[in-house]
């Protein structure tokens, strides 16, 4: 059976188990749990004492905290991220089992998160070496031990980026005289506008 | 299966019965505290002091009871070679037991701690991908030249290490790596492949 949620794919073994976990859970309190594991998504962190006591009254132990948390990231990571609207998450979650109120809910959540999601998913995509700051100074070289009178203005460029392979801060530091600022400037102009017209 | 001690070995062990069973017991856990964080020899030097021997000879007794231990989870001795083995170092009857017991009780442990010994390659922990199209470049405009770019990362060791390698490809590459891949998964499902695993089990 081929889910849009999954990928068109086949629903992995293990959310078909813990979807009937949840369905022990009221759907109010599961509305609630949806509203923590959203929390995490969106990078604020998951409030785990909440979380336990919301599960008290279905008794779960804590491999079944674990594995609904675990669940609905899944389910609503892989939905934004194969862009699911949610009455197609809601029919394909019914037919998976999940009773009605509990998918009302969960669609709901998602729905008001949608975008926040897919706009955390995009940041957290792979990149290399972003670009953290750029500053720069402008020098004027008076003279120098190779040639008395230099009278000639040159720009120190400092980029921060994060490096590709160690993913922490790198510093290059690199001197540009006159003429070749400028066709650097006239290159990243020209670049400029190409992004400027795919957007 | 029968453990052989070596003279050394035995000399070390010598000790032992020399010393009350508390004692023993006492040497027994700190064995295997050794075996699960590392030696330290301040613990040598107090009990050392405790028991009037010089410190060499409890260092040796702790790492003939460390060795013996170790060896036996290795191999998975039973009971009663386990005795058999021990036997041969002419101990009493009530030490004999002690050593049975510190045995029966740890060997789980001591095996998964041998476990992470061995140097493991670097294992498949996460893929991250991107696919981008590259549109123009300094040189040449009006491209299109689709690359997909990895990160891999492993996990080293049994400490959990991180490395990453950072791979580009472009899409025919990446379809030859999906069918070897895909090839690889399906020898698993070769009849050679399964008579094999019919018979570990």
């Amino acid at each position: 059976m081929r889910f849009r949620f999954c990928g068109d794919l086949d629903c992995p073994d293990w959310v078909l188990a813990e979807i009937s976990t949840l369905a022990k859970l009221s759907s109010v309190k599961m509305k609630l749990l949806c509203a923590q594991v959203l929390k995490d998504l969106l990078g604020d962190g998951i409030d785990y004492d909440k979380v336990t006591k919301l599960t008290a009254d279905a008794k779960f132990e804590s491999g079944d905290i674990k594995a609904s948390v675990a669940v609905l990231s899944f389910i609503f990571s892989s939905a934004a991220k194969h862009d699911v609207d949610s009455e197609s998450l809601s029919s394909e979650l019914q037919q998976l089992g999940l009773p009605k109120e509990h998918t009302t809910g969960l669609c709901k959540s998602y729905e008001d998160k949608h975008s926040a999601l897919q706009g955390k998913l995009r940041e957290t995509s792979l990149r290399l070496g972003r670009l953290e700051a750029a500053s720069w100074r402008i020098d004027y070289t008076l003279s120098s031990s190779e040639l008395r009178e230099v009278n000639e203005p040159i720009i120190q460029l400092k980029l921060q980026t994060q490096g590709a392979e160690s993913g922490s801060t790198e510093t290059t530091v690199v001197s540009v005289s006159a003429d070749k600022f400028r066709i650097l400037l006239a290159e990243l102009k020209q670049a400029q506008t190409r992004m400027n017209a795919l957007q | 299966m029968l453990l052989v001690l070596s003279e050394d070995h035995k000399e070390h062990l010598s000790f032992l019965p020399k010393v009350d069973s508390a004692v023993v017991g006492e040497f027994g856990r700190i064995a295997l505290e050794f075996l699960r964080r590392g030696t330290s020899p301040k613990i040598y030097e107090g009990a050392a002091r405790k028991l009037s021997v010089p410190v060499e000879t409890v260092q040796h007794g702790v790492e003939g009871l460390m060795f013996l231990m170790t060896e036996s989870s290795k191999h998975m001795i039973s009971e009663v070679d386990f005795l058999d083995s021990v036997l041969v170092l002419g101990f009493g009857e009530e030490l004999n037991q002690i050593l049975l017991q510190l045995y029966l009780q740890h060997h789980a442990q001591i095996r998964s701690i041998l476990s992470q010994l061995p140097s493991n390659l670097p294992a498949y922990h996460n893929l991250e991908w991107r696919l981008d199209v590259q549109l123009a470049s300094r040189p040449l405009r009006q491209q299109v030249v689709p690359t997909m770019t990895m990160r891999l990362l492993l996990a080293d060791g049994a400490d959990g290490g991180r490395s990453s390698r950072v791979l580009q490809t472009d899409p025919s590459s990446l379809l030859h790596l999906i069918s070897t891949l895909e090839a690889a998964l399906a020898a698993m499902k070769t009849s050679h492949a399964r008579r094999i695993f019919r018979n570990i089990k």
